[in-house]
């Protein structure tokens, strides 16, 4: 496979397999579902109050936070199978691939470094897998 | 002043707590990148790159790092914009 992501004079162009760009779909969709589930852990890691010192945050900041979990996630679902990309949605795609990223490892209940080391095979690769992505979206966009 | 309660004092309070300083702190996670952290450091803030670095060596070694101080609302909307990069963030009064 050539590079997954490499900067032309159209954008970013995108070079995925269609299994992966599916993987990624459900993805998304699964971390979206699950910040939105009220005591899903996936949704007191994205959603999680931001201000320690009040009994809630204020509802405009929550609101705010709603817009920023789901507004990448929803524009990774539209793009998914893009075969080039604009800067804007090329950074979206970091954005969507951090927070997966982030679901997956409040999912598998991932809080330190000694609790990634003693991951299966199967979880482990769902992890490397969005972070390579996200590692080789920034070396093209930043290039 | 003759010792009347002008219930002032609360408001008072409330006023200094809105003009005091908040920080932003930013939290470890074992899962985000080193490079990822320092990218959104440097686009959020606007820091050089020698600060993101710094403030992110010291999420990473010390467990989390005050990444900015100032303004609540402006703190609070800090905070936002790292969460939508998935970014553990909170805000609190500046010690």
């Amino acid at each position: 496979m050539s590079e997954p992501f490499r900067r032309s004079a159209d954008g970013i162009v995108v070079d995925l397999p269609d299994e992966l760009r599916r993987w990624l779909l459900s993805e998304a969709e699964q971390a979206g579902a699950d910040a939105n589930t009220m005591g899903d852990p996936v949704h007191h890691r994205l959603l999680g109050p931001i201000d320690l010192s009040a009994d809630h945050d204020d509802p405009l900041i929550e609101l705010q936070r709603q817009f920023a979990v789901e507004g990448p996630l929803e524009r990774f679902v539209a793009t998914a199978f893009a075969t080039v990309l604009s800067e804007d949605e090329a950074e979206e795609w970091i954005r969507a691939f951090q927070l997966m990223l982030a679901a997956a490892a409040a999912r598998l209940a991932v809080q330190t470094e000694d609790d990634v080391a003693r991951l299966g095979q199967e979880a482990s690769s769902e992890l490397t897998t969005l972070q390579a992505g996200i590692s080789l979206l920034i070396d093209a966009l930043d290039t | 002043m003759d010792g009347t309660d002008t219930g002032l004092s609360g408001s008072t309070s409330t006023l200094q707590r809105l003009d005091s300083p908040w920080d932003v702190v930013l939290w470890n996670d074992p899962v985000s990148l080193i490079s990822l952290v320092v990218r959104v450091l440097r686009k959020v803030f606007g820091y050089d790159k020698a600060k993101a670095e710094r403030l992110t060596m010291e999420v990473h070694n010390d467990g989390k790092s005050v990444v900015w101080t100032g303004e609540k609302e402006k703190a609070a909307a800090y905070a936002v914009a790292l969460h939508g990069y998935a970014l553990h963030a909170t805000i609190q009064p500046s010690a």
